[in-house]
C-alpha cells in the first residue's frame, strides 16, 4: 500500500483508515515527522532563571531563581502576530515577537526556601492527576559527619530537609514534610520515587524507606517507614516486650562490679540497636538462608552449601545498606543494596550490589539478585517499561522508547551486548541503571526512536546536562526518505568565540508541542544562552 | 440498578446489570461482569469468574521464578526456568 509522507495525505488517510489494534498512538505520532521545530530564535532575552523542566502534561515550565530560593512557574503558550502582506510565509518573524514572553507567560513566583536554605535545583516531581508538584529545600549538607544514632559512616548530613507539595495551578503550598538530621540523595530524583500517589523517600543516613501518600486534598500522609521495622506495629511489639525483659535485669545490678554500676542503668533497657538487626535486614538474610537451604535435599550438602555461600559472606550481607529504591507496583519495591564504600565513592561499579524485590504488604522479600544476574537482565530486557513504573494515569509513559517497546532501542542494546568484553561485565553495566529514577525521561515524540535517529551522546530523552558542541544536532527520519528533518543547536548562532571554556547544554522539549528550549551554560556562573526551537 | 446502557433495545436486558471492579487495585473502575457466549457449543463453567490479574507481567515472572526455586530441585539453567506463559509463546532471548 502506498503511504505518502505528505501531511495532507496523512490527514485524509486518518479520516478513512482505522489504525491496527494497539497502534493508535504510534499512528498519531507519525504526524511528528511532518511538524518539526525547525525554526530557531537564538540567544533570546529571557529572565535569568534556572529553567528546570516542562511538566509531563505540558502545562507548566518550572524554573528556579539564581539564588535557589524562589520558584517561578510559566505557562507555555504560542506566539501570535498578524501579517498584513499577501505572502506571509516568506517573511521573517517581526522582531518584537522573538521574545521569551511570546512563548511563556509567567504565572507566579513563590519563595520556597528561607534564608539559610536552598532549593534542590535537580529535584522536581510532578503528580499529573492533581497537577501537584513536589520540590525540596535543604540547609547546606555537611560532608563528613560523625555516625551518631545508628547512622551510616561517610554519608553527608543535612540538618533540615523539607519536601514541599505545591498546587501548580496557583502556587499554593499545600503541605510539607520535614526530615531532620538526615540525608536523601536528590540529584536527578535519585532518592525519591513517585508512583501514582505514593512517594518513596530513601533516607540514606538512617537507612529507612519512608512511604508517603499524596491525598487529593493535598496532604502528605505517612504510610509506613521500612528499615528498622517492617510492619507498622513492630515497634510497639518490641517496646512492650522490652519492658517485660527489663525487670529481671534490674535484679542483676547489685552483682555487677563497681565500675559497671554506673552504666547499669543504661543497660536495664536492652539496647535494640545492638541486639537486633534491622527488620529489612532480617527479612533479607532469612530469604537468602532459605534459598540456599532449599537448593539441596541432602542434609550434609545443605550445611556445606550454607557454610560456603551464606556464613562465609555473612558479615558482608549484614553490612549491606539500602542505596536506592523504586516502585514496581503499589505493593512491591525494587531495592538496591550495596556496601557503604559504594555509596560514598564516586565510581560505584567496582563495589558489589544486589537487588531485592520486597512486598510491602506481606513484608516479604520475593526475590534477590546479584548485580551480575542473567535472569534479572533478561527481565530488564523484556520488560523495561515495567521498570519505569508506568502508573495507570499516565498513558505516554508506555511510549518512551525502551528495549521492550521499540525495536531500534533493542537493536542498540544488542549491539552493545555484542561489543561487550564479557557477559557479566555487560550485565553489570546494564543493571547499574536499576532501580530507575522517576520522571527523568522526556515523553516528547521527537525522542521516539521509531521516528528519529539522533546522536544519543549529544541529546536524548534523559534530562541531564551534556557537553555542548558548536555543531547542530541532527534529527534524521528513521523511515523513508531518511531525510534530515530539523537541527537543534545550542549556544549563539555564530558559535561561541571562546572555544576553550567548557560548555554544557540542557535541552527541554515540550511533551507534545513542536517546541524546545536549549540552554547553554559555561561553568562560571555567566548568564546562560537560551535558544527557542519551534515550528513556524 | 438499571442497565448501564439505559433504555436502548438489547438482546438480554440483564446483560450489563452486574458491575464489578475490573482491577482489584483500582476499585473505582467498574466494568460489566457478565460474559454470555454467543452460541451454545462451548459454554463456560457456571462458576467461572474472569478478572484482571492484579500483578503486572514483570512481577508475575519474578514470583514464578521464586516459586520454581522454592520447590526442592537441583539448580537448572536459566533458560529452562523461563517458562512461557502460553504454549504458543517462546522465550525471546536465551542467556549467553
Amino acid at each position: 500500500m502506498f503511504r505518502s509522507n505528505n501531511i495532507v495525505a496523512r490527514v485524509f488517510q486518518r479520516q478513512i483508515y482505522t489504525p491496527a489494534p494497539g497502534t493508535s498512538v504510534h499512528c498519531a505520532r507519525r504526524f511528528y515527522e511532518n511538524l518539526v521545530p525547525s525554526c530557531t530564535i537564538y540567544d533570546v532575552e529571557c529572565p535569568d532563571h534556572l529553567f528546570r523542566k516542562f511538566t509531563d502534561d505540558g502545562q507548566y515550565l518550572i524554573s528556579f531563581s539564581r539564588n535557589h530560593q524562589d520558584l517561578i512557574v510559566y505557562r507555555p503558550t504560542w506566539l501570535s502576530f498578524s501579517c498584513k502582506e499577501e505572502d506571509c510565509d516568506a517573511h521573517d518573524l517581526p522582531p518584537k515577537s522573538k521574545r521569551f514572553e511570546s512563548f511563556f507567560t509567567q504565572l507566579y513566583c513563590v519563595s520556597l526556601a528561607s534564608c539559610n536554605e536552598q532549593i534542590c535545583k535537580d529535584f522536581f516531581l510532578y503528580m499529573e492527576s492533581n497537577q501537584y508538584g513536589i520540590f525540596a529545600t535543604s540547609t547546606a549538607p555537611v560532608p563528613e559527619a560523625p555516625a551518631t544514632g545508628g547512622a551510616i559512616q561517610g554519608v553527608p548530613f543535612i540538618e533540615k530537609m523539607t519536601f514541599h507539595l505545591l498546587r501548580l495551578g496557583d502556587g499554593v503550598i499545600l503541605d510539607e514534610k520535614v526530615f531532620n538530621n538526615d540525608f536523601v540523595n536528590l540529584t536527578h530524583n535519585v532518592g525519591v520515587f513517585l508512583y501514582d500517589d505514593l512517594l518513596a523517600i530513601v533516607s540514606l543516613r538512617n537507612q529507612a524507606i519512608h512511604i508517603l501518600q499524596i491525598r487529593d486534598s493535598g496532604n502528605l500522609v505517612d504510610v509506613r517507614a521500612i528499615g528498622a521495622f517492617c510492619h507498622e506495629d513492630d515497634e510497639l511489639f518490641l517496646n512492650s516486650n522490652a519492658q517485660c525483659m527489663a525487670l529481671p535485669d534490674k535484679s542483676k545490678l547489685p552483682q555487677l562490679p563497681e565500675n559497671h554500676a554506673q552504666n547499669g542503668l543504661h543497660h536495664s533497657q536492652p539496647c535494640l540497636e545492638d541486639s537486633f538487626l534491622s527488620g529489612i535486614k532480617q527479612r533479607l538474610l532469612s530469604f537468602i538462608f532459605r534459598g540456599i537451604w532449599n537448593e539441596e535435599k541432602d542434609q550434609s550438602l545443605r550445611v556445606q552449601g550454607l557454610k560456603k555461600k551464606f556464613y562465609f559472606h555473612f558479615q558482608d550481607y549484614v553490612d549491606l545498606i539500602i542505596w536506592k529504591v523504586q516502585f514496581l507496583d503499589r505493593h512491591h519495591l525494587l531495592i538496591k543494596f550495596g556496601s557503604v564504600e559504594g555509596v560514598v565513592s564516586r565510581n560505584a561499579d567496582h563495589h558489589p550490589a544486589f537487588f531485592a524485590v520486597y512486598n510491602m504488604e506481606t513484608t516479604e522479600i520475593v526475590a534477590f539478585y546479584q548485580n551480575s544476574a542473567e535472569d534479572l537482565y533478561l527481565l530488564f530486557e523484556q520488560f523495561s517499561d515495567h521498570f519505569h513504573g508506568a502508573s495507570r494515569n499516565s498513558l505516554y509513559m508506555n511510549f518512551i522508547s525502551s528495549p521492550s517497546n521499540n525495536i531500534h532501542a533493542l537493536e542498540q542494546l544488542r549491539c552493545i551486548k555484542n561489543k561487550a568484553n564479557g557477559s557479566s561485565q555487560f550485565v553489570k553495566k546494564m543493571l547499574s541503571s536499576l532501580p530507575f529514577s522517576c520522571q527523568t525521561q522526556s515523553p516528547s515524540p521527537y525522542f521516539d526512536l521509531s521516528l528519529y535517529r539522533f546522536d544519543e551522546k549529544l541529546i536524548s530523552a534523559t534530562d541531564r546536562h551534556r557537553q555542548s558542541t558548536d555543531h547542530p544536532i541532527k534529527f534524521i527520519l528513521r523511515r523513508q526518505p531518511y531525510s534530515l528533518k530539523f537541527k537543534i543547536k545550542s549556544g549563539p548562532e555564530g558559535g561561541s568565540t571562546d572555544g576553550r571554556t567548557k560548555k554544557i547544554a540542557l535541552f527541554l522539549f515540550h511533551p507534545f508541542l513542536p517546541l524546545a528550549l536549549s540552554i547553554q551554560q559555561t561553568l562560571f556562573l555567566q548568564p546562560s544562552v537560551v535558544n527557542i526551537h519551534f515550528r513556524r | 440498578m438499571g442497565s448501564m446502557l439505559g433504555d436502548w433495545p438489547s438482546f438480554d436486558p440483564h446483560n450489563f446489570s452486574q458491575l464489578r471492579p475490573s482491577d482489584p487495585s483500582c476499585p473505582s473502575r467498574m466494568t460489566p461482569a457478565t460474559y454470555h457466549p454467543t452460541h451454545g457449543r462451548t459454554l463456560p463453567p457456571p462458576d467461572q469468574v474472569i478478572t484482571t490479574e492484579a500483578k503486572n507481567i514483570l512481577l508475575r515472572h519474578v514470583y514464578q521464578r521464586t516459586e520454581e526455586k522454592d520447590v526442592l530441585r537441583p539448580k537448572r539453567a536459566p533458560s529452562e526456568l523461563l517458562t512461557p506463559e502460553h504454549g504458543c509463546k517462546q522465550p525471546r532471548a536465551s542467556p549467553l
